[in-house]
């Protein structure tokens, strides 16, 4: 499996920095470079590239007293930028106010795929590492200055070193210079976690600021004043292709066919999928390109987009379809599928006639992030030769975006240049290049700047979207009401599949993420995946395979939780393996409280679920059921995610994933009718309004854990302990989902 | 030609006079803080306040916004100073951040309106879907 972005790394020659990744020189003062994961994974780092991509590199502490990290993700609404900063000012010992991000452009050091909530807990220890490193460069000069070697007579603090005994100060920037010539020590003096200043606190996101008065620069607000703007128009029908050039409206600029950048269900890379409008501004362009005229050739089936279709297909499938094995590990001389066999007999045997057997049913989801898709471009030429391509795009990828516009503009790396801007959401759409491949070919055509932008309708009818799933589960308790034997089959399209990244005979890891590794004791057990094959472009939607399998995993617990007559606390608390879960959903019985005191016509739903490192369960209270709606009152959230770099961004981001889940809990989903997505538009996609959101309270286990993923977690447990108190309140236990897909469109 | 005065400057702008404002603030004057979401006067990520009024800038023609005061994120205040601005930092209320100048623009004009704390609420319909709303809540029952 190969993403873009490790292409883009081996273009680069290598060379070793120093056992623990450093690398150091001054320019202007100390730059300390650091090797983050992406890099690290192949072992050295890309010195050898030209200075101006090494030039964002590091972490840069200026002779003019600035301190500014170089910040290689997206920021998305995560927190990460002010997160990583927030790390490395600790170790740094610089104060909140002294530090600065800089959006590092494209480059081989500092950029990573920005998705699996991995930002923090990625790279927590190479940032302190990081910190601590410039830190001890810097007191070494200070050393040097003083002529005193004693590193013990000399304190780092506010961005300053001060000499003990004699009380004489330095600023940091009267030191980065000479610290450049240092080297780094062997003990790089870790601050002790029981005194941190700023790892932990709750201070003031550095992206906040910007984001009330206008200046934050997302993608879409990229703008020159001789820029011409593009709309895209694809194919109405998923998998139809151009069947020949339309003729250019008088009023527009040009009109360029776009092709496909990478395969992705029925749309084939490099299939003329889309045609774009260009014009003098964004609303111009969004009018021609509706109302264009179109020929296309349309799928020979639209079969395999169709989500009456694909459903029958997948109910059929979960029943009888060939299966793999996810859990346990196939033993040596089994395959995942010659292993399902054996071990669906053992399971069966086990179960003998089920306590419970159950299947649920969950719907293709959009992203719809509110900036919707965008890219501007600006090539420059000499002679009529492209020099130069300059590329601004709200991208969980840059490196991607470089190595796309490499192969499209058959400019070399050195002549690329990726600004990643901030991101009005990325939700893992962003991740995709469809729209950036898009954005170059009209700049290659039209050979001026452009900015390309999807109508909320374009972007909305051709995401690659959260795979629908039928899941069948089917598990007996036995007489000390225990689970016995769990056969668990989720019948799903592979993500990594679609893209190429799955070598035949495997098992899609985003398909099972969340019904392996199961915190639960569940006897005899098997989990399995049915891969289904439809034509929908799949991608990575805020929790991916979680968001399904939590869904399946904690219905069946609570209904088992019912059937055996216990409190669905204390059965999954019985079933728990480890103390940090059983610790999570205590606390959160604790934080709720409502088996005590809620009155009738009320009820509360829990669910539990352990994604990317982090452990959440959450209690939802809820009233009012009718045939369309039901009101949600309260959450309770509980989370443990190891060390918390920021409490108020940790509580910023359950409130988010909670309000997400909520959305597609209730009424979310694409439906496709023969090739057509019906939801466009948020008049037809229904989402909450600050009215009806509920309370929700967020309690933080702080622990000495490694930092683990924050952006994703909220999302998994909260579709299920929603069904799970529309359960306790109805009688009526709901297996699919949306709640409401025929709800009205509520207040707009 | 349309005489405009946005933020207390006046332009002449050379557009169809159907442009919505969103459209000419953003691609024309380059004032991109006003944001379009939907294009049909849903999720409010266009509002602008016009004679002091919240309107949805997507579906307001530019010629209807002659002859009036247009003011816009950027205008709101000089330096982040406005009551609303001032509430949002406090409450560390954005996530992305894409939603919220429609969101405090609908705030500040229902505080023009003098609606105050959770009277403000009825008057704001605008889309997050990061999860802002809570803060939101905490921020306006101050104002």
């Amino acid at each position: 499996m190969t993403h873009p972005a490790e292409d883009f790394l081996k273009t680069l020659s290598n060379q070793r920095l120093d056992r623990r990744g450093f690398l150091t020189f001054a320019a202007k003062g100390l730059a300390v470079a650091f090797v983050l994961p992406v890099a690290g994974r192949i072992g050295t780092v890309a010195a050898a590239a030209p200075p101006q991509q090494l030039a964002g590199a590091y972490v840069r502490i200026g002779t003019d007293g600035s301190i500014t990290l170089a910040f290689g993700g997206a920021e998305m609404g995560q927190g990460s930028m002010s997160g990583l900063a927030q790390i490395l000012a600790e170790e740094l010992m610089a104060d909140w106010n002294q530090i600065t991000v800089e959006q590092s452009l494209v480059n081989p050091i500092v950029s990573y795929l920005t998705g699996g909530s991995s930002a923090v807990r990625g790279r927590y220890t190479t940032l302190r590492n990081a910190g601590a490193a410039a830190r001890e460069l810097l007191v070494a000069a200070a050393m040097a200055e003083q002529g005193d070697p004693a590193r013990d007579n000399f304190k780092a603090a506010s961005a300053a070193v001060t000499h003990i005994p004699t009380g004489t100060v330095w600023p940091y920037k009267a030191l980065a210079s000479s610290a450049a010539a240092q080297s780094v020590p062997v003990d790089l003096r870790l601050t002790d976690p029981a005194k941190f200043r700023l790892i932990g606190k709750p201070v003031a996101r550095i992206d906040i600021p910007a984001k009330t008065d206008g200046s934050a620069k997302f993608g879409i607000d990229t703008w020159f004043p001789d820029m011409v703007f593009a709309a895209i128009k694809h194919c109405p029908t998923m998998g139809g292709t151009l069947a020949g050039t339309p003729a250019k409206p008088s009023s527009a600029i040009a009109v360029v066919p776009c092709t496909a950048s990478d395969s992705r269900g029925i749309v084939a890379a490099g299939s003329t999928n889309a045609v774009a409008v260009v014009a003098s501004n964004t609303w111009l362009a969004f009018k021609l390109a509706s109302s264009l005229s179109v020929q296309w050739k349309l799928p020979v089936s639209t079969n395999a987009v169709d989500s009456a279709q694909i459903l029958a297909l997948a109910q059929s499938l979960a029943t009888d379809g060939a299966a793999l094995v996810a859990e346990p590990a196939p033993p040596p001389g089994y395959t995942p599928t010659t292993y399902a066999p054996v071990i669906e007999a053992q399971v069966a045997s086990e179960l003998g006639t089920p306590t419970l057997e159950a299947t649920y049913t969950l719907p293709y989801l959009p992203h719809a992030t509110m900036e919707v898709l965008n890219c501007t471009v600006r090539i420059s030429y000499a002679g009529g030769v492209a020099q130069s391509c300059e590329i601004w795009a709200p991208t969980q990828s840059a490196a991607g975006v470089a190595n796309i516009a490499k192969a499209l503009t058959g400019l070399a790396p050195t002549q690329i240049v990726v600004n990643t801007t901030l991101l009005g959401g990325g939700l893992g759409r962003k991740f995709e290049l469809d729209f950036v491949s898009q954005a170059i070919q009209v700049a290659l055509a039209v050979k001026k700047p452009v900015k390309l932008t999807w109508r909320r309708e374009e972007d909305m009818a051709n995401d690659q979207y959260r795979p629908c799933a039928v899941v069948k589960v089917k598990a007996t308790l036995d007489s000390g009401r225990k689970i016995k034997a769990w056969s668990y089959r989720n019948v799903s399209q592979a993500i990594l599949g679609q893209r190429g990244w799955l070598p035949p005979g495997a098992v899609d890891s985003q398909a099972v993420e969340g019904s392996v590794h199961l915190p639960y004791a569940l006897g005899t057990h098997v989990s399995e995946w049915v891969p289904l094959l439809a034509g929908i472009p799949v991608g990575f939607w805020r929790s991916v395979g979680s968001s399904i399998n939590a869904f399946a995993v904690e219905s069946m617990m609570d209904e088992l939780a019912m059937a055996a007559g216990i409190d669905p606390f204390i059965f999954r608390y019985d079933h728990l393996t480890d103390a940090r879960s059983r610790a999570v959903i205590w606390a959160a019985d604790i934080l709720s409280g409502w088996r005590k005191t809620l009155p009738a016509g009320r009820a509360w739903g829990m669910a539990f679920a352990e994604s990317f490192g982090t452990r959440v369960c959450q209690v939802v209270e809820i009233s009012n059921p009718t045939a369309s709606s039901v009101t949600v009152r309260r959450v309770a959230c509980v989370i443990d995610c190891g060390t918390v770099i920021n409490p108020d961004s940790v509580e910023a981001q359950m409130q988010g994933g909670i309000l997400h889940a909520l959305n597609a809990t209730l009424w979310g989903q694409s439906t496709f009718a023969a090739g057509k997505v019906k939801e466009t538009n948020f008049n037809k996609f229904r989402v909450m309004r600050i009215g009806e959101m509920p309370q929700v309270t967020v309690q933080i286990i702080t622990s000495g854990e490694p930092p683990a993923g924050v952006g994703e977690p909220g999302v998994p447990p909260l579709a299920p302990a929603l069904a799970n108190a529309y359960a306790r309140l109805t009688g009526v236990r709901r297996r699919n989902l949306p709640l409401f897909p025929n709800a009205s469109m509520g207040g707009g | 030609m349309i005489a405009l005065n946005v933020n207390g400057k006046s332009y002449n702008v050379n557009v169809d006079a159907a442009t919505p404002l969103l459209w000419t603030l953003r691609d024309t004057l380059g004032l991109t803080g006003t944001k379009y979401g939907c294009g049909i006067e849903v999720c409010w990520a266009c509002t602008v306040l016009v004679n002091g009024q919240p309107e949805k800038s997507c579906k307001f023609d530019t010629s209807s916004a002659a002859g009036k005061k247009v003011v816009t994120i950027e205008g709101l205040s000089a330096d982040r100073s406005h009551p609303v601005q001032k509430a949002w930092i406090a409450h560390q209320i954005p996530q992305c951040g894409y939603c919220q100048s429609g969101m405090i623009m609908a705030c500040a004009g229902a505080l023009k309106a003098d609606h105050h704390g959770k009277e403000i609420l009825s008057e704001m319909k605008n889309i997050c879907i990061c999860g802002t709303y809570q803060r939101i809540k905490e921020a306006v029952s101050g104002l």
